[in-house]
């Protein structure tokens, strides 16, 4: 007799590999959850530093994740963080991309304005009532309002040194990685920003 | 510790103060995004896309092939049987709708997709007449 005439013969003469096993599949779906949900809302409040707008913000962290999950889901995990950061820094500038062309497109049109500069912040908005700690926390808010401007008017690839070396903590390796440039190029970019910051803040904190 | 370690480790706290602090929308959001991109992860595709570099096209096709021909009935060891065209029609719409996998049913293409060692090899064995000992 030739061939197998169903799919449970053949299966039975089957002396190869096992199926990938669900445990594996279901393995790295929970790391990979865990990855994510560790990196998610410090992404999100780089996102908003850089972007000034908490929606465009979570669709920049919505879009990485997705990004990541879908083209690089398969790497091993340790890579994953670079990886992240390098999606999330590419969705922030495009959008700026985009928003600096229909801003100059805007300029164009007779009566319309070009997006209003950043509103200014009420300090007390993030306060709890009345808790005993209110001084405190104002001054904690104000502090990191202040930081977020000087932020804003550092150069980009500062900004993005200082908030992925401070901010999420990476090392200088990953930080290259995520930045797309060298190590010494970050060294350089980092010490930068902390100087110029320093001159800025050094004051006022 | 110096000044300009003191300003960073001052930043960072208050970057850390200001993460703790996101309110509840932004965290539902957040949430929300990573579930969907756990769901990504562990669709078919992307377990497709993790095979190995051989099992190229043509394990592929061979899957494609041997579960047509299994799923429609027409077994391989009787050359000339030919099946009622009804039998046939309906054998493929069968498969099309196995085939058709939705976000909430995605394990029959699963099943193609991670086994193609076992359908190029089970070609393979066909097409050379060994069946093998079965049992």
């Amino acid at each position: 007799m030739a061939g197998f005439a169903t799919l449970s013969q053949a299966w039975m003469a089957w002396d190869g590999p096992a199926p990938v096993p669900e445990d594996a599949v279901l393995d790295h779906t929970r790391e990979l959850e865990k990855f994510l949900s560790e990196v998610e809302r410090r992404a999100f409040r780089i996102a908003q530093v850089s972007l000034r707008d908490e929606d465009d913000a979570l669709d920049v962290v919505q879009d990485a994740m997705l990004k990541l999950a879908r083209n690089y889901g398969s790497k091993p995990s340790a890579e994953w963080r670079p990886l992240f950061y390098r999606i999330l820094k590419n969705g922030i500038r495009d959008l700026q991309r985009r928003r600096a062309v229909r801003q100059r497109l805007m300029a164009w049109v007779p009566g319309a304005k070009e997006d209003p500069d950043e509103e200014a912040m009420d300090p007390l908005e993030n306060v709890a009532a009345g808790g005993s700690d209110a001084p405190e926390l104002l001054m904690r808010d104000q502090a990191m309002h202040q930081l977020e401007i000087s932020l804003r008017g550092l150069p980009a690839r500062q900004r993005e040194a200082f908030m992925l070396r401070n901010f999420e903590g990476l090392d200088v390796a990953e930080t290259a990685k995520a930045m797309g440039c060298s190590e010494g190029s970050v060294k350089t970019h980092y010490s930068r920003a902390v100087h110029t910051l320093r001159e800025q803040l050094g004051e006022v904190w | 510790m110096n000044e300009q370690s003191s300003f960073e480790e001052h930043g960072r706290r208050l970057f850390a103060a200001s993460v703790d602090n996101l309110d509840m929308r932004v965290r539902s959001r957040l949430t929300q995004a990573r579930h969907a991109a756990v769901d990504v992860s562990t669709s078919p595709r992307l377990r497709f896309l993790r095979l190995p570099v051989w099992s190229s096209a043509a394990g592929v096709t061979a899957a494609g092939v041997l579960a047509l021909a299994i799923w429609v009935g027409a077994p391989l060891g009787h050359p000339h049987h030919t099946p009622p065209v009804a039998d046939t029609q309906a054998g493929l719409e069968d498969l099309e709708l196995v085939a058709s996998s939705d976000e909430n049913n995605a394990a029959p293409m699963e099943m193609l997709q991670n086994d193609i060692d076992f359908y190029e090899w089970a070609a393979d064995k066909t097409a050379s007449g060994d069946s093998g000992n079965v049992g």
